[in-house]
């Protein structure tokens, strides 16, 4: 930190300001001129929590998603319908037990068990043949995503979280101030705070179980040097399983978020694919930090974009992606 | 990875003293003649609908053919590039949508559209040749679905979600060449012109450093090539290919939308160019033709067995993987183990060429 | 043979430009791999139309001296320059356009193409017609002068052979003859000759005193009669250092080199 402040004191000071102006964005009460400027301060503060929020289901998928990349190399191009699996997984459980909590095991080992399976059937026997795993996960996100489409038809199911999550978070932060004097305090869905502070927990989780164990340490090895795991032999293969398991269940889970934050439905498989993609894309292929930087970057740009410039929100998001393949293509946190 | 072990020896060199028309092969005259004269067979759905589909499809995806099988990049944005083709003709040109459409004349309309298509193809190539093999699917994949996105929510320049009817072919030369025959012969033209122009370039310089740059980079580097110029410079030629297909695609539908150039579409290239084989040009159109056949058929097929007809996806999905599995060289892989297995010694078990 | 390569190059032309400057000139050159130092702090000068021989046991950082020199890696501090031009931020095919050519100790060729199609390759890479659409004709240029180079390398036999045929000696002087394409003003030969048989080395140090006298080359060699016949100074490397200078004769004389070279039991 302060080695950055040092080497560059300008960036330091622009980020430094930027900084202090949201805050004071986020706390202060907005005087009329911003209000006329920008509008009002609960249409900001939910476009800066939702985009936070999704944020966090982003990084739940993608982190999944560049954890098989950053360790196997492959694009599993499937990644969406893994997701889109879960989602149906865990509404079927909710539905079924009636509790909602149930729907993230139920969807997490029903996914990683498929992973095992696309694991041991198609990557073990394709190793080193980057491109052909990738268009095999493209067969199998066509069949998937048809054998769904068969299965759940194209309705849009909502998986409804339980009453003591679905009421709203009073917060302390002021948005308004009534005629009266009273002031306004901004209201958050509680569902949304407690499963973007699961997400986080996740993400310190991967990156103690990466930075802090032994098998992470292994995993760290296999990402670094490729010639390494061949040597390790055997032990490298239950690794490759247990990640692509975990990555496919953190998929499943993913599904289940969104299906409560927005629904299950056809389709949601290539659109959080693309998001896994851009967010991968963006953070630095492999990276789990910076998973959590590009999923965050482009939650927040997402809702900002429909808020703000409705026209074109989703391009936003690829001028972002655009922008760093042109200055940093190995992406934020990426090494090059 | 075998779909794209070198293609087979090229030759740089004039080899023999025969002219070019009697180093033809036998195949080409037959396969040239059967095209010619397939107006006087098959109906109006078959040449406009199957056939003209498939010269356009398989075009497009010959560019992806380009380069993949030359230049290994597999690149999902042909589909995208074609859609800005479609679209800037019907937005210089003329269309029914008289408040965007320019009107243009499409001698003017037409190159400009290519060329910009080409621009878009060259960034795209740019972007994408950035970071090293696999990644590019990736970053092809997501530039396609951002030029999807953009094209839907863009009322502007690309009329949003219902983008361009009545764009038609020009009448030149009094012919209307919406006509099926017309038609028949106007993608059968070009689709035959970008064939051969792939299989002339694979054996020219360009093409022979693109597939010295596939197999080798570094060595090129190392013999004063450009590698990365030289695969952003396939990437605008392989632009040119989908924008002529786009174009094509265009005045077959007389219309222009971004689910032409959606995601889907955007992989049912990649689907086409791998199904027919990417060591070959042939291989694309070959893979046109399956799809078509598949698209228009199996629907009818799927309701007889007692399927609903939307199970064509799964289909096509398990074609993909099977050939994906099996063959990795497509359908011309296929071909040539078959007649590898003829040829071969039945009591040695070798080729019967080469030691 | 010195006129089938001179033919068409602009080489005194180009000399007659740069002047006096030296063919190659590094100074303070390093190269990590992580912690490890394959070159440490190199300083080599080599006049324009010398002839140098490269000596050193296993892992020295000769290659990684010709990886840096032709910029296969950048190096990691230093500057390099040839013929007084300041090369060391210039990728490989820059330093190749300016008249640098190398050969790999592991031969990389095409193997896919014919042994005329590889010499073809190489000298269209240093052609304008890099990105010509358009096949070669019966009286092309570059189609020309990859003839006389399957000639120059005695490949004629092989001409139209796919490379994956070739037996190792010929690929070895196949990838020599890449080497020779276009107009070289300066070679690094990495162990031309290791694996050769005694024909094919002698064929090989025929070859390479054939050359134009005023093409100046590094080679890297094992074995020192070979690297005594063909230069006319030594450079030997240790632990990724210049250990010593020197003609052929003071080399061979010098009882460290003795002791840690040409005793020992590899190399
Ligand atoms: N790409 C690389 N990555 C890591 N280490 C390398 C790399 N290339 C070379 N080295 C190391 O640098 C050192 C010098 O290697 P170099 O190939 O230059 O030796 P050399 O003198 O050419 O040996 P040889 O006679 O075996 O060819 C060795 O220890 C080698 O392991
Ligand atoms: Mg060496």
């Amino acid at each position: 930190m302060t080695d950055f402040v040092r080497r560059h004191p300008i960036w330091a000071a622009v980020t430094a300001i930027l900084a202090a102006i949201l805050i004071w964005m986020i706390f202060a009460l907005w005087p009329s001129w911003l209000v006329d400027l920008i509008g009002k301060k609960k249409v900001f503060l939910n476009a800066l929590f939702n985009g936070i929020t999704l944020g966090g289901l982003y990084f739940l998928v993608a982190s999944g998603f560049t954890l098989i990349f950053g360790l196997m190399r492959n694009v599993n191009l499937a990644h969406g319908s893994l997701y889109l699996l879960g989602g149906y997984v865990g509404y079927e459980f909710a539905e079924l037990t009636g509790y909602w909590l149930l729907a993230f095991p139920a969807a997490f080992i029903v996914v990683a068990l498929f992973g095992i399976l696309l694991q041991l059937g198609v990557f073990r026997r394709m190793e080193g043949q980057d491109l052909r795993q990738t268009l095999v996960t493209i067969g199998i996100s066509i069949i998937m995503a048809d054998l769904m489409l068969w299965g759940w038809g194209g309705d849009f199911y909502n998986i409804s979280a339980p009453s003591w999550l679905s009421g709203p978070l009073e917060t302390i932060l002021v948005t308004s101030q009534k005629r009266s004097g009273d002031l306004v305090y901004l209201k958050y869905p509680l569902v949304r705070v407690v499963i973007f502070l699961a997400a986080v927990t996740i993400g310190v989780g991967m990156w103690l179980l990466l930075n802090r164990t032994k098998i992470g340490m292994l995993i760290r090895a296999g990402v670094d040097d490729r010639d390494m795991l061949s040597a390790t032999g055997a032990r490298i293969q239950l690794v490759f399983l247990g990640v692509f398991a975990f990555g496919a269940g953190l998929a499943g889970i993913a599904g289940v978020v969104g299906g409560t934050f927005q629904s299950v439905a056809p389709g949601e498989d290539i659109r959080f694919l693309l998001a896994s993609l851009v967010v991968v894309i963006v953070g630095g292929m492999g990276s789990i930090p910076g998973a959590a930087l590009g999923a965050l970057l482009i939650g927040l740009a997402e809702q900002f974009g429909s808020v703000y410039m409705p026209t074109y929100a989703v391009v936003l998001t690829f001028l972002i992606m655009v922008g760093v393949l042109a200055f940093r293509p190995q992406g934020l946190m990426g090494r090059s | 990875m075998s779909v794209f072990d070198p293609v087979e020896a090229s030759h740089a060199a004039p080899s023999d003293g025969r002219s070019w028309l009697e180093r033809i092969p036998v195949a080409y005259w037959v396969v040239g003649l059967a095209l010619l004269i397939m107006p006087a067979i098959a109906g109006d759905f078959m040449l406009f609908q199957i056939f003209g589909w498939t010269f356009i499809l398989g075009l497009i995806a010959l560019g992806l053919m380009f380069l993949g099988g030359y230049g290994g990049m597999v690149s999902l944005a042909q589909m995208s590039i074609a859609g800005v083709g479609g679209y800037m003709v019907a937005i210089f040109g003329v269309s029914a949508i008289d408040t965007i459409s320019l009107g243009w004349p499409w001698y003017v309309a037409i190159p400009i559209a290519l060329v910009i298509a080409m621009l878009f193809g060259t960034l795209t190539g740019w972007l994408a040749v950035r970071t090293e093999g696999i990644y590019t699917i990736m970053i092809t994949l997501a530039i396609a679905a951002a030029f999807f996105y953009f094209a839907r929510q863009n009322y502007v320049m690309f009329n949003g979600f219902s983008g361009f009817n009545g764009v038609l072919p020009p009448m030149l030369f009094g012919v209307d060449w919406r006509d099926p025959a017309a038609f028949y012969y106007l993608t059968l033209f070009w689709a035959a012109l970008g064939y051969l122009v792939v299989l002339y370039i694979s054996r020219a310089p360009f093409g022979l450093a693109l597939q010295g740059v596939r197999d080798n980079p570094r060595r090129m580097s190392a013999l004063g090539y450009n590698v990365t110029a030289h695969r952003v410079a396939a990437y605008t030629f392989a632009a040119l290919l989908a924008a002529i297909g786009g174009i094509l695609l265009t005045w077959q539908s007389a219309q222009i939308s971004p689910g032409t150039a959606g995601i889907g579409p955007a992989i049912d290239i990649l689907v086409i160019a791998v199904i027919g084989g990417m060591r070959h040009p042939v291989g694309p159109f070959i893979g046109a033709f399956i799809y078509v056949i598949l698209k228009t058929y199996a629907i009818d097929a799927l309701v007889t067995l007692g399927l609903a007809g939307e199970r064509f996806q799964l289909l096509i999905g398990v074609a993909f993987l099977a050939i994906v599995f099996w063959s990795p060289d497509g359908i011309i892989g296929l071909w040539d183990r078959l007649r590898e297995d003829r040829k071969r010694d039945p009591l040695t078990g070798r080729g019967g060429e080469g030691p | 043979m010195n006129a089938v390569l001179d033919a068409g190059s602009t080489i005194s032309e180009r000399l007659g430009a740069t002047g006096t400057a030296n063919a190659l000139e590094l100074k303070g050159v390093s190269k990590y791999f992580g912690a490890l130092a394959a070159l440490s702090d190199v300083d080599i000068t080599v006049r324009p139309s010398e002839r140098r021989a490269v000596l050193g046991s296993n892992g020295a950082g000769k290659t990684t001296l010709f990886n840096c020199v032709a910029g296969d890696f950048p190096s990691t501090t230093g500057t390099i320059r040839f013929f007084g031009e300041d090369i060391t931020q210039f990728p490989p095919h820059e330093r190749i356009r300016r008249g640098l050519r190398r050969t790999y100790q592991i031969s990389l060729l095409f193997t896919g193409l014919t042994v005329l199609d590889n010499i073809f390759l190489a000298c269209v890479g240093v052609s304008r017609s890099r990105f010509s659409f358009l096949q070669p004709g019966r009286d092309d240029a570059l189609m020309a002068s990859a003839e006389n180079l399957v000639r120059v390398v005695h490949l004629e036999d092989a001409r139209d052979e796919q490379v994956a045929t070739l037996s190792y000696g010929q690929q070895r002087q196949l990838e020599i003859a890449m080497a020779l394409a276009g107009a070289p003003r300066f070679i690094l030969f990495d162990e031309p000759a290791a694996g050769l048989s005694p024909t094919e080395r002698s064929e090989l140090i025929e070859i390479l005193v054939g050359l134009p006298t005023h093409m100046g080359f590094i080679i890297i060699e094992h074995d020192m009669d070979v690297a005594l016949r063909v230069a006319e100074s030594v450079t030997m490397m240790h632990n990724g250092r210049i250990f010593k200078e020197g003609s052929p004769a003071e080399i061979e004389d010098d009882p460290e080199v003795q002791a840690l070279y040409l005793g020992g039991d590899d190399g």
